[in-house]
């Protein structure tokens, strides 16, 4: 009788608060099942349980939430609810979708049953409460592979690129979200590619809140690994360059990951190079953050490989700071900073005042992590390089 | 139940009566009359008496002295009755003078007197009070419905009231639940607490893994990088040094030229200063103007000298043809003398070009035939010629 008011289907008798008991950030206002339970069965004085089964519901019974049916007629039903054309009802079943959806088995089902479809249609919806919970549930389905696989081949993501300009917050961060999720797999990257979100989102990062920001820069880092020219044509560095200076430590850490993405392309070293970023991006190296120290390590390790990227590292003077973080012993940067290292190394400027440097990658060829030893190793010899006459080149 | 009724009543007194049939089980009659409803009457008709409660059987210890019921007498119910009731009189007298004994005997001066105690008196007398009453059974009725069965109550009532902590005891009882509720709870609560962190481990996972990746990339790139910039000096150093070998070709190749050009062009000017000294260019001015000057108008004058001389000779000619003609005229008519043909080869042979004279020769003969006009015009025409 308890199951079929138990949103987690089989594993969860009792249908839990996610407010004093669970710790996780949840939207859902679900109610314990607690005081349910100590009224049904004993009858105000403790110690005496009467057989008799109370006729009238549970108080605190959630009543925002559709009933559901029973084991496998659970999720037809839904959808069949959330076609109606009642209000009421299509949010009923909305709420009830959000907490099964986080089933694997369920997911599975849902997409087996075309519930992506239902869904998409839903998220041109008036009322703001469908759009935000279908987005909710489109967030949750994209937390599960098959519900990645699902949104990409139902083409759900144009479907929500209508919702970027949505004025409702929640429903544009679940949005991102569901973007963010997706673009961590490849072909979910290269599905909002291909829907030309990247624009737009270039466009977002100007204007929005500071968490969903968050959640562009996630996705622009993962597109980006894939394709950085129509990021460019739509001006991302110079965004990106103010956000480098952002206050929030997030931020600067994902925009110093979006402009390591952006620079391990051939076009993106140009570009960041004529956009002037390296110099902020060595004024990073010494930011008190040190997710932002190994990111913008990395973005100068990728943007230095062109000869217009060294000169201006070093009329930046980025070996100092560079050499204060391999130095650090528990630095996460080393790896980045090493690589950094060895590629000014290979200006002769850079060689000669690296040489007096030398015990410091000596000391990193004992480091605990075999990534560390290598590039210290490849430093070391980029170092020690000495000209030879052309007739070695041969 | 009324047995039927053994025929032995009816027959006379006299002859012993016997009668004898096959034993047979007889049927129990119901005790209402045959329903209306014809399916019941298809029923089998015979209900065989149990055993159990029929009256005939004995019953009871086998063993004990049975005295057989009376036959003639049938054993009714209300004869049993009777029976039980003496026997209940029986022991209730007993009973009663256990107790009559108990009183003692009265005190001298006093008797018993039995007195009623109730609370509502009552009048004794021997003579019980009567009352008739009779009763008919009325006509056979319809068989009611079955009531419903309620068995009469039996046993003794008795009621209980359980105090607190008779039962159980709750602080024990309520462990087993609660630690459900609760564990539940917090399973749910770790269930969504491991999804999110799960999540998040996954993701440090693959960030981990994006580094270790990034940090190759970034080598590959370097290396694609340093591999570039030598790929270029060295196809820049190669087309220095083609183009050193190219110009090095060039300049042995002009100085070849170049001296082949010296020499060939040494004795350049000396042939053309000769050529040019050839074609004239190179002139003697008083040569040349003796050359322009002189001698054209020393032609002319010589050719004017000698046309003077053609035309004398001409003027001659035509007067040695008149002449000629003359005596032509004269001899064909007369006949001609042998001398004015003489005369006419003299003047001939004073000729000084051979030419002239065999030019006049042909005039002449042309002359001497037919035409007059046309040899003299033929000769003035090739003489110019012939003296250039």
């Amino acid at each position: 009788m308890f199951a079929e008011r138990a949103p987690w289907g089989h594993r969860a008798l009792f249908k839990v608060s996610r407010c004093p008991y669970g710790t996780s950030s949840a939207q859902s206002p679900s109610t314990a099942i607690l005081g349910y339970f100590w009224g049904e069965s004993f009858s105000g004085t403790f110690g005496m349980a009467t057989a008799r089964i109370s006729a009238y519901l549970p108080p605190d019974i959630d009543p925002t939430k559709a009933a559901l049916a029973f084991g496998r007629r659970a999720l037809p039903k839904l959808k069949e609810e959330l076609q109606c054309p009642e209000l009421l009802t299509q949010q009923r079943a909305l709420m009830a979708l959000c907490d099964l959806l986080h089933d694997p088995e369920k997911a599975y089902e849902a997409v087996a049953l075309g519930f992506l479809d239902s869904l998409k249609t839903l998220l041109v919806h008036q009322d703001q409460t469908v759009r935000q919970k279908t987005t909710e549930a489109l967030s949750v389905m994209a937390l599960h592979s098959v519900g990645r696989e699902g949104l990409i081949r139902s083409g759900v993501i144009s479907a929500l690129a209508g919702l970027l300009d949505d004025p409702v917050d929640i429903c544009r961060k679940n949005t991102h979200q569901v973007f963010n999720m997706l673009a961590k797999l490849p072909e979910g990257a290269g599905g909002v590619l291909r829907a030309g979100l990247i624009p737009p989102l270039v466009l977002k990062l100007k204007t929005e809140l500071d968490e969903i920001q968050e959640l562009i820069l996630d996705t622009l880092s993962n597109c980006l690994r894939v394709e950085v020219s129509e990021a460019l044509a739509a001006g991302a560095l110079t965004v990106l360059k103010e956000k480098l200076s952002h206050p929030s430590a997030a931020i600067r850490n994902k925009a110093a990951w979006v402009l390591l993405e952006i620079s391990s392309h051939a076009e993106g070293k140009v570009a960041v190079c004529e956009e002037g970023a390296i110099p902020a991006l060595v004024r990073l190296l010494e930011d008190t953050e040190p997710e932002v120290q190994v990111n913008s390590a990395g973005a100068l390790m990728f943007a230095i490989v062109t000869p217009q990227g060294r000169t201006s590292a070093m009329a930046a003077e980025a070996i100092p700071p560079l050499l204060a973080l391999v130095a650090e012993e528990t630095s996460k940067a080393r790896l980045n900073a090493i690589k950094a290292l060895t590629l000014l190394a290979e200006l002769p400027e850079g060689r000669s005042t690296l040489l007096e440097h030398r015990d410091t990658f000596q000391r990193c060829l004992h480091d605990p992590s075999e990534a560390v030893q290598r590039a210290a190793e490849i430093a070391i010899a980029v170092i020690d390089w000495k000209p030879f006459c052309s007739r070695d080149l041969s | 139940m009324v047995p039927a009724r053994a025929p032995e009543l009816t027959a006379p007194a006299d002859l012993p009566y016997s009668f004898c049939s096959q034993p047979r089980s007889l049927s129990s009659r119901p005790k209402y009359r045959k329903q209306s409803n014809a399916a019941e009457t298809e029923k089998v008709p015979l209900h065989r008496c149990n055993i159990m409660i029929d009256p005939r059987v004995v019953r009871g210890n086998v063993l004990c002295v049975r005295h057989p019921p009376e036959s003639t007498e049938p054993s009714t119910r209300e004869v049993k009755r009777q029976r039980r009731a003496q026997k209940q009189g029986l022991a209730r007298k007993l009973t009663q003078e256990q107790i009559r004994t108990g009183t003692p005997e009265p005190v001298e001066g006093r008797q018993h007197v039995s007195v009623q105690t109730e609370l509502y008196l009552e009048e004794i007398s021997d003579r019980v009070i009567e009352v008739d009453g009779e009763c008919q059974t009325d006509e056979f009725l319809d068989r009611p419905p079955t009531p419903l069965f309620i068995p009469a109550k039996t046993g003794k009532d008795v009621a209980t009231q359980i105090e607190e902590g008779e039962l159980f005891d709750f602080d024990i009882e309520v462990k087993p639940i609660l630690e459900v509720l609760v564990g539940k709870t917090v399973e749910q609560a770790l269930l969504e607490v491991m999804e999110e962190e799960e999540l998040a481990q996954l993701w440090s996972h693959q960030r981990a893994f994006a580094e270790l990746r990034n940090a190759e990339f970034a080598e590959l790139q370097r290396l694609e990088e340093q591999d570039r910039r030598i790929r270029e000096e060295k196809e820049r150093r190669r087309l220095e040094h083609l183009e050193k070998l190219h110009k090095q070709k060039e300049t042995a190749e002009k100085i070849a030229a170049r001296a082949f050009a010296q020499r060939y062009l040494a004795d350049l000017i000396p042939s053309v200063f000769n050529n040019l000294h050839d074609s004239g260019f190179f002139y003697d001015p008083i040569e040349r103007d003796i050359e322009t000057e002189f001698l054209p108008w020393l032609m002319s004058e010589v050719e004017e000298t000698l046309q003077k001389k053609v035309l004398g000779r001409m003027m001659l000619d035509s007067l040695i043809r008149t002449v000629v003609e003359k005596r032509l005229d004269e001899f064909s008519h007369p006949p001609p003398p042998d001398q004015t043909e003489t005369p006419a080869e003299e003047p001939r042979t004073t000729d000084a070009a051979p030419q002239v004279s065999d030019e006049a020769d042909a005039a002449d003969q042309p002359v001497e035939e037919e035409e007059t006009d046309q040899p003299v015009e033929e000769e003035e025409t090739d003489q110019p010629v012939d003296e250039e």
